[in-house]
């Protein structure tokens, strides 16, 4: 399968007291058609302003100061806003994370999912509500003719989230960016959704990036991960392989911070010690080295920024392949 | 529950939220008393040819000031002319002036207001700035101002009064487009491609108009009041058209002994206010979603 979109180097910033504070760094992710890879990190970790920034959305002051990202080969970043504004729902869809609030409230929601088509294509009145009608069907909304002179507040929290998706998908975009889709509804209807987009990505052919926090939701629906730390890609590979065998100090805790239902009662549940840095305070060499149980003097994690090293499953770890760090 | 079932219980739920709303109104005693008065008045200024007892500048100099009678009313002024009919068609006046204001002011000030609220930037501390400046400046001299510099026509007091009070509306636009930007559904409009133009017309500007509404009911009050206090100073439009403001000015003459043609072109005008005012909370409590959650059920 050819690489759909790829992103290469990004690095964002937003203007600090001392000079550009550097929200990513050098992000480099791949995602090919009909592949899904999924975006896992903390909060704050640079997840969703990677994607903000690639489709050009990040809010001023915020600049993209290096890096591109490719859509087919074409680098969205030296599109005209125009240009770039014409790609943004036609070729690159995104869902984001509330449901509840992602619609205009005054307006029905048939009417809304035609502004997509409106907005990218010249199409009469009535060929906008079939299209939002048969969107609806395809994102399984019951009774789809009728629920399209509906209101936001008429749906539930998940059919707001399949309205959305039917306007992210409503021009066939190669690639679908998910920006935790499923954070603000509850468990069954978390995976509804979850298999929806596995089902749309499947039909349509995209190349889907799903950016989520749980680490359970990417064992469930993607192919590839990707995990990011304090603005940087700290571990990438296939999700079998990442799973299998952390390699980056990170991702390990991680794994090790999922509570063990088999675990005897009593257990202290495991967790990282202290909080991911500051983006205008970051340590000079990893910036996980603080809170890192594998970072010595010696391997320069203090003082040297880690780079990206592998075969296929790559980290960004000083200390690969040594003693005391999984392989 | 079968699905048939579901769906009447949609549809009933559909036709008891439209029942809701109406009800929401209904019971609203200042939206009711305010929307019969507009209505009232309208009706007069539309029909002032048929209600009028006498053509309004028709002067009968045998009977100059005469006193209410069962030919004149409310008597006649200095002119001999029918004082009701003159406040009858005087509303004609006033009301246009009320509804040109507002239709003039909230274009302009929602426009405005929106793209300094949405644009930001330099244009916004500039548009904040003009803004700042208009409030500023006492609002009826602004429009003495004006009507002295471009004649005084009618189209020249709404121009000057719709100036004046544009700034209010923009800058109650441009607070209210402040809290609507940052809502997830204008990052959503951005992500599926829609221009800033667009998201401007058919998204911010919608969810803000309730509040931009009410004021601009209220500033249709405050217009009429404007047009009256500057055809009293002379400066509105000139007699024999007859308007609320030239009632009063004319009858200041015989103040001493006919009160009442004054008097009664005054009450007019207070009505209107009134009525204009009564309107406006009304729809403010109504448009409010956090007074609807007092008043009744809903969502």
């Amino acid at each position: 399968m050819s690489v759909a979109f790829e992103l290469r180097g990004l690095t964002a910033a937003v203007p600090g007291e001392k000079g550009a504070v550097r929200l990513v760094e050098e992000v480099s992710l791949e995602v090919r058609a009909g592949e899904t890879l999924a975006v896992v990190g903390e909060s704050g970790s640079g997840k969703t302003v990677t994607f903000v920034s690639a489709l050009g959305l990040l809010p001023k002051p915020g600049r993209v100061i290096a890096g591109e990202a490719l859509l087919d080969g074409v680098d969205l970043l030296s599109l005209e806003p125009e240009a770039l504004r014409r790609m943004r729902g036609a070729r690159i869809g995104m869902v984001f994370q509330d449901p509840l609030t992602g619609l205009n409230p005054v307006f029905r929601v048939g009417d809304q999912i035609g502004e997509v088509l409106r907005a990218h294509r010249s199409i009469g009145r009535r060929e906008m509500r079939e299209r939002a009608v048969e969107l609806l069907a395809r994102v399984q909304i019951p009774d789809p003719s009728r629920r399209v002179d509906d209101y936001p507040h008429q749906f539930s929290g998940g059919m707001r989230q399949r309205v959305l998706i039917a306007m992210a998908i409503a021009l066939g975009p190669r690639v679908l960016i998910a920006d935790e889709p499923t954070t603000a509804l509850d468990v069954t209807v978390q995976a509804q959704v979850l298999d929806l987009l596995g089902e749309l990505r499947d039909a349509e052919g995209m190349a889907m990036v799903l950016i989520t926090h749980d680490l359970g939701v990417v064992a469930r629906q993607a192919d590839r991960v990707a995990v990011m730390y304090a603005g940087r890609v700290v571990e990438t590979g296939t999700v079998e392989e990442v799973f299998r065998a952390p390699r980056h100090p990170y991702t390990i805790s991680l794994f090790r911070s999922i509570p063990d239902i088999e675990a005897p009662a009593g257990t202290q549940l495991a967790a990282i010690a202290g909080s991911p840095p500051d983006p205008a305070r970051r340590p000079a060499g990893c910036a996980f080295a603080p809170r890192c149980f594998a970072a010595t003097e010696q391997a320069g994690c203090r003082v040297e920024r880690p780079v990206l090293r592998g075969e296929r499953h790559l980290a960004a770890c000083h200390r690969l392949g040594e003693p005391g760090v999984a392989a | 529950m079968s699905a048939a079932d579901a769906d009447t219980e949609l549809l009933e739920d559909t036709a008891a939220r439209r029942r809701a709303t109406l009800r929401r109104y209904a019971r609203h005693p200042a939206f009711v008393s305010g929307a019969i008065g507009v209505v009232l008045l309208v009706l007069v200024a539309v029909f002032a040819p048929w209600l009028a007892p006498h053509p309004p500048t028709r002067t009968d100099l045998m009977n100059t000031l005469s006193p209410p009678s069962a030919t004149y009313w409310l008597g006649t002024d200095a002119f001999g002319r029918c004082v009701l009919s003159r406040l009858i068609w005087g509303t004609r006046i006033s009301l246009q002036v009320g509804l040109y204001v507002v239709l003039i002011s909230l274009t302009a000030g929602t426009l405005l207001g929106a793209v300094a609220g949405y644009v930001g930037g330099w244009l916004e501390r500039v548009l904040v700035a003009v803004i700042d400046i208009l409030l500023a400046f006492p609002s009826f001299l602004l429009a003495l101002a004006l009507v002295a510099a471009r004649g005084n026509t009618l189209d020249s007091i709404v121009l000057a009064v719709a100036i004046a009070y544009t700034p209010r509306i923009a800058a109650v636009m441009r607070s209210v487009v402040l809290t609507i930007r940052p809502r997830p559904f204008i990052e959503a409009s951005r992500a599926i491609g829609l221009s800033s133009w667009t998201i401007l017309v058919r998204h911010v500007i919608p969810n803000a108009l309730p509040p931009v509404i009410v004021v601009a009911t209220v500033s249709a009050a405050t217009a009429i009041l404007a047009e009256a206090g500057l055809s009293f100073l002379g400066l509105g439009v000139q007699p024999p058209t007859p308007t609320w403001g030239n009632v009063i000015s004319e009858g200041q003459t015989a103040i001493t002994t006919r009160p009442l043609i004054s008097l009664s072109a005054g009450l007019c005008i207070a009505f209107t206010v009134v009525v204009l005012n009564l309107l406006g909370d009304g729809l403010r409590d109504t448009l409010d979603p956090q007074m609807r959650r007092n008043t009744g059920k809903l969502l």
